[in-house]
């Protein structure tokens, strides 16, 4: 499996006890000027992968070694006004389904918030690192 | 008069073996080292310096060449611990390692200006493996290491026919 599958299956199991939330397998595509995740609150939505390839080690015959850095954005937005009581277990959930990918040198799993009107807007970043 | 490009693959390769004819360049079943990072071939003659009473400055004579070539590779697991279906070639079927530690010596040559046209420049000679040092780290995520060959004797330029 690709890592945004691997991430979305994670996330799923992430989530099974939370019943305020949802994954969905699409992207987060814009519909009607509005992306996804805005207009289904609640439900994380995945982005699709970016992958970053940089030479690691170059040798005389030109067996070079790369590394890949795969960058994939994941996205929730709920009530700003009335939180869930388990937002921070959720948010934790989220990223420690980084965790779910193995075989990496680096990893880094961040979030930021950004509010609008009465919806607060999760974005999540999951960065690995293999070779 | 040009400088030698070693950029597109095919220059300043390594190849090892147990007869001077199975370690020129492009030899059949010559072990070719891969993954070399850097080769520097070291060609320095012994000196003495002495002073004299009727000089301001040093004096020197030349004693014995003390030959070595070096290197720095990422380990490849054949390359470095042996290729046992290997017949031809004790040096490849033993490894880099196994030849280290049993101080064994081996015939070299370095193609300076590749291989495959008569002309081409390699620097040979004989000498033991040795100054393995392999090291591994996350963040380098390989196994690294250096490995020089201490020369026994001279180093000879050699044309390929």
């Amino acid at each position: 499996m690709g890592v945004r599958s691997n991430i979305i299956s994670q996330i799923t199991t992430n989530l099974s006890g939370h019943t305020d939330f949802s994954i969905s397998s699409e992207l987060p595509f814009v519909q009607g000027g509005n992306p996804l995740y805005s207009t289904n609150m609640n439900t994380v939505y995945v982005d699709e992968q970016e992958i970053d390839k940089e030479t690691l080690y170059v040798t005389l015959d030109q067996g070079n070694v790369e590394s890949t850095t795969t960058t994939i954005n994941a996205y929730f937005a709920t009530d700003a006004k009335e939180q869930f009581s388990d937002i921070e277990t959720v948010v934790s959930n989220l990223l420690i389904a980084g965790d779910v990918i193995s075989s990496t040198v680096d990893v880094q799993k961040t979030y930021e918030t950004t509010i609008v009107d009465d919806a607060i807007t999760y974005t999540f970043e999951y960065t690995f690192t293999t070779i | 008069m040009a400088v030698i490009n070693v950029t597109n693959g095919t220059q300043a390769i390594l190849t090892l073996g147990q007869t001077d004819a199975l370690a020129l360049p492009g030899a059949t079943g010559g072990m070719v080292v891969p993954f070399v990072q850097d080769i520097t071939v070291n060609a320095t003659p012994g000196t003495v310096r002495y002073s004299t009473l009727d000089s301001t400055s040093s004096s020197a004579f030349t004693t014995v060449n003390e030959n070595s070539v070096s290197l720095n590779l990422l380990v490849d697991e054949t390359t470095m611990f042996g290729d046992t279906g290997n017949a031809t070639n004790t040096v490849a079927a033993a490894g880099l390692f196994a030849t280290s530690t049993s101080k064994t010596e081996v015939f070299f040559s370095v193609a300076v200006t590749g291989t495959g046209t008569a002309g081409d420049i390699s620097i040979t000679g004989k000498g033991f493996i040795g100054g393995l040092a392999p090291t591994a780290s996350i963040d380098g995520a390989v196994w690294l290491s250096p490995c020089e060959i201490i020369v026994n004797g001279e180093l000879a330029k050699t044309l390929e026919t």
